[in-house]
Formats: structure tokens, sequence, C-alpha cells
């Protein structure tokens, strides 16, 4: 198969790059998305705030109907396994194996999380410990709870959105930790979350240590100024530490002018809107400077 | 009652290879586990590395099943379809004290038979292997050292062992063992057994399952160490295990794993459980500074702590042969096996199961089949051949662990295989070992345990 554009990611940033390249002209647009549902990481964030005060699945849904009025295609649960530096991409399915050569390649992949085992963090590896965004997809997309009694280490928006989250299921936040002296989070999250939940917020502190197993049991805290440090008890521990962007599939290829990276792959948004806006803008240059 | 010729008690590899190598023999055999999965203890974490044998004294059984071993790890990985890399290795010294030590090695090396072992100086070290430091000043090449991974290579030699009609019970923890006519009777928290023969490879646990019915000559000295992983993606990882003794005090070992990543470690500290330590951990990363400056640390994605027996006499004095104790005619313990234990595995194995049939008159088996075959592993595989997966099973077209690509059918292999954790599945097809550490795969698993049965709700 050769296409125009190949668009690895159908999350916000990739199908709005899409709805972009399609307007600037494209009539060969492929994207693929390994999820079995487009919409990336909207899907799991059931909270209002994208766009024009919308969940996030419904800012998806907007997105997916205008990406049905174009002639682009789009391939769900679809792996992306390499591309190479001639341009072409080798893609993964329950179809099988396909080669798609193309002209232009965006990826809109998203971020990973970083994980506990890149953080200074010593102890156990015990059960009850998981990336917030872990947490999230846990209880929105599966109904499950990623425990009773949790600590959240991380102010930024997505640590205060999942203390929330926790909260609105009935179960205790103890605190959420922060290094910095103050949230990280965006202001409105900071009211709707932290304030108006009456969640704690402990700032200038961190985790050190683990404990328990098989699970957690409780965390070693340090309190950053005097380096004073006590066990708090909890059984679970969720890591809002950051965002990674993910340029795995395209780290050995340089930047060479066919590749292009849109969405927080390119760098880490506060605001879907901001990182649609953008995506779309880049889609539609490519296609306009071709 | 069932009635058994031998029983294995400790699933970690030396419990593994025992029950393969007794399978040689027409014996029936049960391997009794106390925990959920085989390679839980001591196995679990290790410095994976396949030893070529230069660093124990010649003549000593350590060294002949170090060098043995080492010859034979191509075909027993190959038989067992177990990654294995014949990566080589250099022990660096930088300075007199250090370069004597490579001497000695040399010399012990060159004695016992270590093929094409060979000093490299300065300049000839830093052209094999550019990420050293430039202070090192002389080095002890091996090329025959090697690594594996010692979870694959356990659950390798377990699944070989079923195979060919041992059974391994999992969750099966050894309460009380009695003598009785004609062998021995074990309780467990279920069953009790009748068993002819007992080897006992409970590693941790080694010395009070020998106590529950003979005293043991020595005791176990529980040590801990610390190890980084690094991303695959890591610059400046050497293509050979490094390995440096500082002038005092323990040294680094650094992998290329057969995974990709970069392994490093381990401290060496007192501790009794695999929780890492601090200053553990900063002494890794300081000998790496020092050893492999350009390595850059941020790029850690797991850190881990091992356990070590180290046999001691009842005088406090360290034992430094392999301990085999032979209490009655038909028991057997490996008390505090460690280094070079995972090289040796296999003939220890054999050793022990040799001396098993000959005190039970066993014959040799010749139905005996040495070789498994392991789960499909995708991401090895060339486009043709995964296609041709896909046409069989489609779910071998489903990418779950995106960091280390494994697929949905490799997924379901390993549950169905035995794995009844995610972790079990971490050893079966290395999901979640990635850069993400599971944060994108695991729920699926978690899934997928619930949909194969093996987890509840």
């Amino acid at each position: 198969m050769k296409v125009d554009l190949l668009i690895i990611g159908a999350g916000a940033a990739g199908l709005s790059a899409a709805l972009g390249a399609w307007e600037a002209g494209c009539r060969s647009i492929l994207i693929a998305d390994r999820r079995s549902h487009p919409g990336g990481i909207l899907e799991q964030c059931i909270h209002h705030g994208f766009g024009a005060d919308l969940t996030g699945p419904e800012y998806a849904a907007m997105l997916f109907s205008q990406i049905q009025k174009t002639g682009a295609e789009l391939r769900m649960e679809t792996e992306v396994l390499s591309i190479s530096p001639s341009r072409e991409a080798v893609l993964s399915s329950g179809a099988g194996l396909e080669r798609v050569r193309f002209s232009h390649l965006i990826l809109a992949a998203g971020c990973r999380e970083r994980p506990l085992g890149a953080l200074n963090i010593t102890g156990t590896r015990p059960d009850g410990v998981c990336t917030a965004g872990q947490a999230q997809e846990m209880m929105n997309l599966h109904d499950r709870d990623p425990g009773e009694r949790i600590l959240i280490l991380g102010s930024g928006d997505l640590g205060m959105i999942v203390a929330r989250r926790c909260v609105l299921r009935g179960k205790q936040v103890i605190a959420i930790l922060e290094q910095a002296e103050r949230c990280t989070g965006l202001a409105k999250n900071y009211h709707s979350c932290v304030e108006a939940h009456s969640i704690p917020l402990w700032t200038r502190t961190t985790v050190t240590e683990l404990h328990g197993e098989p699970r957690l049991t409780g965390v070693t805290v340090r309190e950053l100024d005097s380096g004073a440090e006590r066990f708090v008890p909890c059984d679970t521990l969720l890591l809002a530490t950051g965002l990674i962007p993910e340029q795995t599939l395209v780290s050995n290829l340089g930047t060479p002018p066919w590749l292009h990276l849109v969405g927080n792959c390119n760098r880490v948004h506060d605001l879907v809107d901001s990182a649609a806006h953008e995506a779309r803008i880049i889609g539609s240059e490519i296609i306009k400077k071709a | 009652m069932k009635r058994l010729d031998v029983i294995v008690i400790g699933g970690g590899l030396l419990g593994c290879f025992t029950a393969r190598n007794l399978c040689r023999w027409d014996l029936t055999v049960a391997l009794l586990e106390a925990r959920e999965d085989v390679c839980t203890g001591i196995s679990r974490a290790n410095t994976a590395v396949v030893y070529p044998g230069y660093d124990h004294k010649p003549g000593t059984l350590k060294a002949e099943l170090t060098l043995r071993a080492n010859r034979a790890f191509g075909m027993l990985c190959a038989d067992l379809d177990v990654p294995f890399s014949r990566c080589g290795s250099l022990m660096v010294a930088c300075g007199e004290q250090g370069e004597a030590v490579l001497r000695k090695k040399l010399r012990n090396g060159l004695e016992s038979g270590v093929p094409e072992l060979r000093l490299l100086k300065r300049a000839e070290l830093l052209e094999l292997e550019p990420e050293l430091t430039p202070e090192v000043t002389l080095g002890l090449f091996s090329p025959n050292a090697g690594t594996v991974n010692p979870w694959a290579l356990g659950i390798a030699a377990m699944e070989n062992a079923v195979q060919n009609g041992a059974e391994f019970c999992a969750n099966t923890p050894v309460t009380a063992i009695r003598e009785t006519e004609g062998g021995y009777l074990v309780e467990t928290e279920g069953e009790t057994f009748f068993t002819r023969a007992i080897v006992n490879c409970a590693g941790l646990q080694s010395v009070a399952v020998q106590e529950l019915v003979y005293p043991s000559p020595v005791r176990l000295r529980i040590t801990a160490g610390d190890y980084l992983i690094l991303d695959p993606l890591t610059a400046h990882a050497p293509k050979h295990i490094v390995q440096f003794e500082p002038e005092r005090g323990k040294g680094l070992t650094a992998v290329p794993t057969v995974e990709g990543n970069l392994l490093l470690g381990p401290s060496e500290r007192a501790g009794s459980d695999f929780g890492t330590d601090r200053d553990g951990l900063d002494f890794v990363r300081a000998l790496t500074r020092k050893v492999l400056p350009k390595v850059d640390l941020d790029d850690t994605i797991r850190t881990f702590a091992a356990l070590r027996p180290n046999p001691e006499r009842p005088d406090g004095s360290s034992i430094k042969s392999f301990v085999i104790d032979r209490p009655a005619e038909r028991f057997w313990s490996f008390l505090g096996v460690k280094t070079p234990g995972l090289t040796c595995a296999d003939e220890l194995g054999l050793y022990v199961a040799r001396q098993t049939a000959e005190a039970l008159n066993a014959k040799e088996n010749p139905a005996f089949q040495p070789v498994r075959k392991g789960i499909p592993k995708t991401h090895a595989l060339d486009f043709a051949a995964r296609q041709g997966l896909i046409a069989e099973d489609p779910e071998y077209g489903n990418v779950v662990c995106f960091c280390e690509d494994v697929t949905l059918a490799e997924i379901r292999a390993a549950i169905r295989a035995g794995a009844n954790t995610v972790d079990g599945v971490k050893r079966r097809v290395g999901a979640t070992m990635g850069r993400c550490q599971g944060s994108r795969c695991r729920l699926i698993i978690e899934e997928l345990l619930r949909e194969e049965g093996v987890y509840e709700g």
C-alpha cells in the first residue's frame, strides 16, 4: 500500500492533523491506532473541560464525526511495528502484517508516564503502586478501584484529576504530594479538584521508600526542607510524576524532512484544544508545502 | 498417598534443572515449590552472567563445572529454546593492584583450561569497548562469557521436566519431612507424599528444609545487592559484559542483556528482603560513572534487589565451594549455592541426579527428550515468519506490550503455560519489562488473567 500521509495515532492530535491535511487537499490519508476506538487518551478522560466544556469521549466523538465526513482511512487495533528511513512502515493487526509506503509521516503517539523505576524511590516493589493514568484507565474504563487509602505523588493536572476521581468513587485520598512549593497544574483544576474536595496538598514533600509485600502498607514521606522523614500508612500510591513524549518509534530516524511530530508526542500540552489546534495547522501546512 | 521416586524441593534454577536431569532416568519426580511460580527467590534476581570459569581455584568442582557449563551453554539454550548471547566479557583494572588481580585470574583460567583468555592493554581495550573509561590500564578478555535471562532458563527447564513426566506443584510449601521405611514422608500444606529420595534445592530456605529432618553442617548468611536496568535505547551501553574490581571492596558488573537493556550492579550489603536500598543504588551509580562514564543513568527504567545465601561454617568462616550435602543415603541438599549457580545449574542438576539415580538403581530413560519449544517470540521473527503466525492465529497480530513488542497470543500462551500473575506473564514472554514498566499493558494482562479463569472477579 502507498499513501501520501500516514498518521500514527487517532487521538486528538492525530485526528486533528488528518482534518487539517484533508482540508488542505490531501486525498490519501491513512490513520493507524493500536486501540479499538479512536480518541486516544480522551477515552478515559470522562471529566468535563475539553473544548466547549465537553467530556473527553464527547470531544473525541466530535472529532471522529468530522473525520467520517472525510475520505481519510482509519485503521484501529493496528500497531505500527517499525518505520524505515526509506519511508516504509510495517503495520500489524489481526489481519496480518502490511507494508505501507508513505510520502509524509505524522507521529501523534501521545506520551507515556514516567514509571516507578525511573524515580529515586527505594524499598519493595509491592502491588498497589501504579501511574495516575493507569488508575484513571482502571476506574473509568474498567470500573475498578486502584485501592482504598491512596497517596498521589505529583500535583500536575493528571494527579489532581485522578485524586478527585478517587474521592468521587468513595476512596480516601490521604494527600497529594508535591516537591515544588505549590501545585504544578492549572489553577482551574486546583480549584475544582483539590479545593472543592478538600484534598490535602503536601508541598515540598516526596516519597522516598515503599513498604509492604505483596501489597503496599505504607510509604516513607520526606519533607524536603527539614529532611524529616515519617511513615504514612496507605495501600495505594499513584505516580503522577511526569509525561514523556512517546517518540520511541522514530528514535533512530533523526529528523528527516518527511517526519512530523504533533500533539503530546511533540511536547506535552496543558490543554487538548491547543494540541488539536497545533496538529491541525501542521497537518495543513505539510500538504500546502508539498 | 502419592508415591514418588524423587521429590525436589524448591523451584529455583537448581530445582528446575535437578528435576529436568532426573528425568534422564526412569524415575517418578515431583518438584515442590512453596510459592506461586518457579524462580521467585534467589533466581528471580541476579547478574545474568554465564561465567567462563577463571574465577575459581583450578581443580575445584566449581572451576570444573563452570568450564564445562560454559562450553555447553549454547547447546543447552538451543535445546531449551532460550535466548543466549555469548557477548564476551572484559574484566578491567585501573591501576597496579587491579592488574595483579587480572593476572592471577588469567593464571587460574589458563590452568583450568579456560579457552581464548587474554590480557588487553589500554589501547586494545578501548578499541574493543570504546565506552570504557580512558583510565583503564589492563583488561582480561574472555570471548566465551555470555548472558542469559535466568527466569527464561528456569522456566524452560521446568517445562522440559514436565514434558518428560515430572510433576510441578506450585503453592506447595513443605511443612515436615519424616524418615520412613524405604524413604521419606513429605508433608505439605495440602497432601503428604511418600518419596524414596529427596533433593533439597530450597535456596534461601535450604538450611531450614534440611533441618526439618537432619542437622545442617552450615548456616546461611543472607546478603542483598542492588541493581539498575536501563532503557535499551540508552546511548553508550557497552557491547561486552564489563566487570570492574576496584582496589578495595566490591566491584561492578555491566551486562548488555539478551533483551537489549543494560544491567548494572550489584552492590553488596546486609538485607533479607527484595527491597532496594538507597546507599546500595548510589554505590552502583558511582561505580558506573567511574567505569562507563558516558552512560546516562537517567535512562534507568527499573531498580531491583537480589538476595544471596552465603554458606558459613559454625565458626562463622565462609565457604567458597558449592555445598552439596548428603546427610543420608537418599537425601541431597544444595546449601546456599550462589554465583556461579546460574552458569552451573544444569551441570549441578545432572551431578546430583546421577548420584540419585545410582542410589535408587534407576535405569536410563531412553525416551528423555532434551528439546523444549518455547512460546514463539514474535518480535524476534522476520516479516514472513511473523505473517505466518498471524495467519495461524490473528492474536499474533495484536500487540499488547508496545515497549517490548509482545502480542496477545504470546500472553495468552504464557497464561496457559502456567503464568498465574502479571509477573508470571512477564517472566515467560517479557511483557511489562520495557520502558513504561507495564503502565500501558498491565490492565490488559489482568483482564486476560480473568478471561482465562486465573484471576477471580
